[in-house]
């Protein structure tokens, strides 16, 4: 589903003391298909930008378009179409409720009156693809699973909706790097298997270069840089202005291009770990000619 | 979607009233309140009004801020002016329609009764309004500390107060945050019927419960963590102190007492 905003502006507390502009005349487009990362420091906007993705904060100028929903200050988001958008908000294990896990996951499914037994193959499945164990865990309670397993619970309740857009607000915010890696992998499967519109907040660069094809980098409510990763992490000044990082790839492939003659030096498309890795394998274990 | 109902919150400023000490707003507001019952006739409630309206201005706040922030209230006043006008019988008819009638008596008790309601809300929201919750609770245990000595846990009751005033906003905000999370989740709180909605609650209600309860335990380990062990040998950051604004703060109290008195009938 493609997304286009359009000089979109949000404030908060519109008429009171506590006014607050969030968000200011924001433009950009979304190809359907593609991963979003966003980045930026924190109250910077990020939030806000989201929220407005499924009509939960209406724009105070501006229009947004949702395939083919329109949304304005003055036009709100149909019900039956937020099922479209998954949204999964930071902390997401704080909006559990249910007695039970599978409860808990088919609570959004239920809304939209979907068939009961559709809704216990989704109920499996999406706790299949965050990494859980769906007999194991389907008839514990919520509260009493660890603080990454919670985690995982409210994922899962989001993608048994069978979004069209998934828009993950920090998912691995204070999770272990294994447990960062599972939920992402996950993710990105999904992701690539159901043809996704997927949009995830981050603050790790590292995150954003391995899975985004697309950034958008927001700093005091607007957009300051958007583009493929490539592109943005060539700006690394802008970056640094911003009290943002480079991922690490980066950085190591300019200090190994300072030292490496011209005609041999790496491409800057290696941001990705994985990539960088195999290339500098492959470089090595060619004998160079001389 | 919540922030709209944020009842007298804490405005910051630097304005006349927001300077003055909370111990004499506080013990104004309970001779204002008890002048509001005392006033029976036009020239008194009148003379209540301009002092509200001069209130209003020394705050600096902008007057329709105040009202809009008010805005649950007046829904209870408008409630309680409909009851008196079709249920208190007395005095002359004004108009009749078949046994149901409207009498001299019920619009008098609900101008009287809506204006003693509005005025004493509003004085008291210009409290919390101009006056931090830390200085707030402040005041309020010094002005109760004489019942210390008589065993009145005054410290304890001045810090209960001072964290559920603290905690309001954030409570508003989680709940904001949770109805917004579980809107996504295709939750839909505005329409179906009473009993569905009440059920519809849940999904709100028990996040709420489970974070407000963490939320107590984490700020309990924190107050103890720093070595917070009730009141006793406690000293202050910033100590009160009255001031000239204080004393036009007696003087208006006196003058406004000897007024209504002379006029009231
Ligand atoms: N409910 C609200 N009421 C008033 N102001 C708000 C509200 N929510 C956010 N803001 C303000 O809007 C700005 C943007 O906030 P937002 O939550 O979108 O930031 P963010 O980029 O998500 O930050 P973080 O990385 O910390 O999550 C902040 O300055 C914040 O103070
Ligand atoms: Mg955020």
């Amino acid at each position: 589903m493609q997304i286009t905003f359009d000089k979109v502006s949000h404030i908060y507390g519109k008429g009171t003391p506590f006014e607050r502009l969030a968000l200011q005349e924001i433009s950009l487009t979304i190809p359907s298909g593609s991963f979003v990362g966003i980045i930026g420091q924190t109250g910077s906007g990020k939030s806000t930008l989201i929220q407005h993705l499924n009509g939960l904060l209406s724009p105070s100028s501006g229009r947004i378009q949702l395939g083919d929903v329109e949304i304005t200050s003055s036009k709100r988001m149909p019900h039956v179409r937020r099922r479209d958008i998954g949204l999964v908000f930071q902390y997401p294990e704080h909006q559990l409720f249910e007695e039970t896990v599978a409860k808990d996951v088919s609570f959004g499914p239920l809304n939209f009156d979907l068939p009961v037994e559709m809704v216990e193959s989704r109920t499996r499945e999406s706790l299949e693809v965050v990494g859980l164990d769906y007999e194991a865990i389907k008839d514990r309670s919520p509260f009493q699973l660890s603080g990454g397993q919670m985690r995982r619970v409210a994922i899962a309740g989001v993608l048994a909706m069978q979004p069209k857009v998934l828009v993950l607000d920090e998912p691995t915010a204070g999770l272990d790097p294994a447990g960062r890696k599972a939920i992402l992998e996950g993710i990105y499967r999904i992701h690539r298997e159901q043809g996704l519109t997927t949009l995830l907040v981050t603050h790790s660069m590292e995150e954003a270069a391995s899975y985004a094809d697309y950034l958008l980098v927001m700093a005091d409510g607007k957009v300051a840089l958007q583009g493929p990763p490539r592109e943005v992490f060539e700006q690394v000044d802008l970056l640094k202005q911003l009290s943002l990082d480079v991922p690490e790839t980066v950085t190591l492939v300019s200090r190994m291009n300072q030292s490496l003659p011209d005609n041999e030096h790496l491409p800057h498309s290696l941001y990705r770990e994985e990539e960088l890795i195999d290339h500098l394998l492959k470089r090595l274990s060619v004998p160079k000619e001389r | 979607m919540l922030q709209n109902i944020a009842i007298g919150q804490y405005v910051p400023g630097q304005s006349f009233l927001h300077r003055a000490d909370p111990r004499s707003k506080l013990l104004f507001i309970i001779l204002f309140a008890t002048l509001v019952f005392l006033a029976n006739n036009a020239i008194t409630y009148a003379v209540l009004i301009a002092f509200t309206l001069i209130t209003a201005l020394l705050s600096r706040l902008s007057l329709s801020y105040i009202l809009k922030s008010l805005k649950p209230v007046w829904i209870l006043i408008l409630f309680t002016v409909v009851l008196h006008i079709f249920i208190t019988k007395g005095g002359t008819v004004y108009y009749q329609w078949g046994s149901f009638t409207i009498e001299e008596e019920g619009v008098r008790q609900a101008i009287f009764i809506s204006l003693r309601l509005g005025l004493l809300i509003l004085i008291s929201s210009f409290l919390t309004l101009t006056t931090s919750p830390i200085d707030l609770t402040e005041g309020l245990e010094r002005l109760l500390g004489p019942f210390g000595r008589v065993g009145v846990p005054v410290h304890e009751i001045a810090l209960m107060m001072s964290i559920a005033l603290r905690f309001i906003p954030t409570l508003m905000e989680e709940t904001d945050k949770i109805i917004k999370a579980q809107t996504a989740r295709g939750a839909n709180f505005s329409s179906g019927s009473l009993l569905r909605r009440a059920k519809n609650l849940i999904p709100i209600a028990i996040p709420l419960f489970i974070s407000a309860f963490r939320r107590a335990e984490e700020l309990a380990l924190a107050m103890e963590a720093r070595g917070y062990r009730g009141g006793v040998g406690r000293t202050r950051l910033n100590k009160l102190a009255f001031s000239w604004r204080d004393s036009c703060v007696a003087v208006a109290g006196v003058v406004l007492l000897f007024v209504i008195g002379w006029w009231r009938s």
